[in-house]
């Protein structure tokens, strides 16, 4: 167990700078998750943070430790890859057991034919097998430990892979979108087994995903990333509800947050599509207002937007309302409950307020810019 | 209105009753199946199958070829060849030379594979230098060792001879040959089949690295990334729990191929020693052309035929055997 540190990482590949910079400290058993799109350098941090590829410039920690130089087998941290990379000759139990044979196992132990005729080498194996079926029973796979990973489904041989990241006991793991290659409801099984076992073992957990979903679900804290800069650190709910960025704002959160350029007028006045919005630009300048779609609610009159619907997508939870707004080339949408079933229908002029304290501004260059306590605009 | 009659029944019954069974569509398919297989399958029976039923068949004449009859010999053949010594030479010379060839080449192209994957620079030129003589025709190649090994005018001992009176001479073999002459690697029974085996090594190696170049390419890089969080610290560990595992295909096919081109090894024997001196490098491909055709003993020249075939067919079966059991893990 021990906290890890990432001081102004950077990476370059030829000319190009994957990370620019990059600057983060993980507690001691926290789940973090570094999230973002595809090629923003996350994979590459953690591959760094592994020691499986060397930083251009910055250090990493490990505890109070700088492992600047040191190979990943001396980092003692454990890795779960997205191709779960299972020894496909080795049955589930060598696999599990190869963390152990390597590092408590000496050279001559471990040579074929004579290495079980070493001294103390039956000991040690005996060892080994034991903590092999310790791990496989805590992720319940000890039924597996005769087969080959050939004969495994995709959830048998991910948990297969977690055994064998677990069953050292290192410092942290370090998790590469290890659910990506499963099904869509073994996914969301996983994720809920993955974040208990995170709290269970007390363990440091460094997630890395494309899948936002994964990342709120899962984590203590999220580091959204893009192109090699990290844009906001915090806990779900803070990136959820006060986004420091643009982009974070439309990363985080299914369906997408409405994002709709306005203008900010004399006095603060944010003007929509020409008209006071009501809404109270703080002391910069506000381009876009960010509404969730559940802090849009309908009302009678006129209020910050109104709308023809378009389309109605029913998950039966949930409804989901798309709406094309008068005035704006976004289409807005819109969260309503399963009372709402039936009530609404394509076509329907709706008119929408926010709700008080939901909407968030961000000024011309993406960067959260703060609204004024709020006038309301409808009654 | 016979044809009302028997049609009516049928027609009210509807599913009960199965149409006639040269109408259902497997049978139509079976049938235009077999004829679509038909050329292929001939053609396999008149090139291949058959040529061997005669050889087998011939193999137990004496039949030569121009004569008008041929005489039942029954096993006579077969017992010469496990009977006369120069026939145990034979199977000895080319047991010997699979023996010495396919572990050598087979090595040294994993080997060679495994360095030029491991070089940053000039992968490309070591990579086209190993497989030229794999391109060249053998036969030409043969003409240049002949020089090159030529026991007075060759580079090979006029290089060799160069080293007398230097520290070379403190090994016994060296001493000797400068005291009494290098080999004569061509015409020394104790040299020839291992001069030729060389041959075969240098020239076959480049193919088993380009076989097992491929069969590198193939090797998930993620398993080593995870050898390396798992603490496996020595390239040796590394090899030993991937890169081996993981190439058992390829080497399978690599030592198969090898095996199978190894016993068939002609061009160098007919170029540089005529399966002598005294029959040691009398291989049996060597030895089929010279009683099936150059002595026109057709009869004895099917025997070694079939025993070849024989051996072949066995390294097949091991091959599939060990390819089905062992090698391939999904």
């Amino acid at each position: 167990m021990a906290t890890l540190e990432l001081r102004d990482i950077r990476k370059s590949f030829g000319g190009t700078e994957v990370l620019r910079g990059v600057s983060l400290d993980i507690a001691d058993g926290e789940f973090l998750s570094l999230v973002g799109p595809s090629g923003c350098g996350k994979s590459t941090l953690l591959r760094i943070l592994a020691g499986l590829e060397s930083q251009t410039s910055g250090s990493v920690h490990i505890g109070p430790d700088c492992v600047d130089g040191q190979r990943a087998a001396d980092r003692d941290l454990s890795m779960v890859f997205q191709s779960y990379a299972l020894y496909p000759h080795l049955t589930v139990a060598e696999n599990i057991a190869v963390p152990l044979t390597m590092r408590r196992l000496r050279a001559r132990d471990r040579l074929p034919l004579v290495g079980p005729l070493m001294p103390g080498a039956g000991a040690r194996r005996a060892d080994i097998a034991c903590t092999v079926r310790e791990a496989a029973e805590t992720l319940g796979i000890a039924h597996l430990l005769g087969r080959k990973p050939g004969q495994l489904s995709g959830g048998q041989r991910q948990r297969v892979a977690l055994g064998r990241a677990l069953v050292r006991d290192p410092a942290a793991f370090l998790l590469d979108e290890p659910l990506s290659n499963l099904d869509a409801k073994m996914r969301v099984h996983m994720r809920a087994e993955i974040a208990q076992l995170n709290r269970r073992l007390g363990a440091t957990f460094v997630y890395v995903t494309h899948d936002q979903a994964e990342a709120m679900t899962m984590s203590d804290r999220i580091a959204v990333m893009t192109d090699g800069e990290l844009l906001q650190v915090g806990t779900p709910d803070s990136l959820y509800d006060d986004p420091a960025d643009i982009r974070v704002a439309r990363f985080i959160g299914s369906p997408a947050i409405n994002l709709l350029p306005v203008e900010t007028g004399s006095g603060g006045a944010i003007l929509l599509a020409g008209r006071d919005s009501g809404l109270r630009s703080g002391p910069l300048p506000v381009a876009h207002i960010g509404i969730r779609p559940e802090a849009l609610i309908p009302c009678d009159g006129p209020g910050l937007i109104a709308g023809r619907v378009t389309m109605i997508e029913n998950l039966g939870s949930d409804l989901f309302v798309q709406l094309r707004a008068e005035g704006l080339a976004e289409t807005v949408t819109l969260r309503l409950p399963s009372e709402a079933r039936g009530k609404v229908a394509p076509g329907d002029l709706m008119h929408l307020r926010a709700r008080p304290g939901r909407a968030r501004g961000f000024d011309s260059m993406g960067q959260a810019a703060p609204l004024r306590a709020e006038v309301t605009t409808d009654a | 209105m016979r044809d009302a009659s028997t049609c009516q029944p049928a027609a009210i019954a509807g599913p009960s009753i199965s149409p006639p069974a040269s109408a259902r569509p497997e049978r139509r398919q079976a049938r235009a199946g077999a004829v679509l297989i038909a050329p292929a399958l001939v053609l396999m029976l008149l090139i291949l199958i058959l040529p061997v039923i005669v050889a087998a068949v011939l193999s137990f004449t004496d039949y030569t070829l121009g004569r008008s009859g041929l005489g039942w010999v029954g096993l006579e053949n077969y017992a010469d060849i496990f009977t006369r010594s120069s026939y145990r030479k034979m199977i000895a010379a080319t047991v010997l030379y699979v023996a010495v060839t396919v572990p050598v080449s087979v090595g040294l192209g994993l080997g060679a594979a495994l360095l030029i994957r491991a070089v940053r620079v000039g992968a490309d030129l070591y990579r086209t230098v190993y497989f030229l003589p794999v391109m060249a025709s053998l036969l030409a190649m043969a003409i240049v060792w002949e020089f090159a090994l030529h026991p007075s005018l060759g580079l090979v001992n006029r290089t060799l001879e160069q080293g007398c009176g230097t520290g070379l001479e403190l090994w016994p073999w060296y001493a000797r040959g400068c005291a009494e002459g290098f080999p004569l690697w061509l015409s020394d029974r104790d040299y020839a089949l291992w001069t030729l085996a060389f041959i075969g090594i240098w020239q076959s190696f480049g193919f088993n690295m380009v076989l097992y170049l491929a069969g590198l390419t193939s090797v998930p890089r993620d398993l080593y990334a995870a050898a390396e969080m798992d603490g496996v610290r020595s390239g040796w560990a590394r090899f030993r729990l991937i890169t081996w595992p993981m190439l058992g295909p390829t080497t399978v096919f690599v030592v198969t191929i090898s095996t199978i081109r190894s016993f068939q090894v002609f061009d160098t024997v007919e170029a540089l020693t005529h399966g002598g001196p005294a029959k040691s490098t009398y291989v049996m491909i060597y030895a089929i052309y010279e009683k099936g055709i150059a002595q026109n003993l057709v009869g004895m020249g099917a025997a070694i035929t079939v025993l070849f075939l024989g051996f072949v067919m066995a390294i097949s079966v091991a091959q599939r055997r060990f390819v089905e059991r062992k090698v391939h893990y999904a």
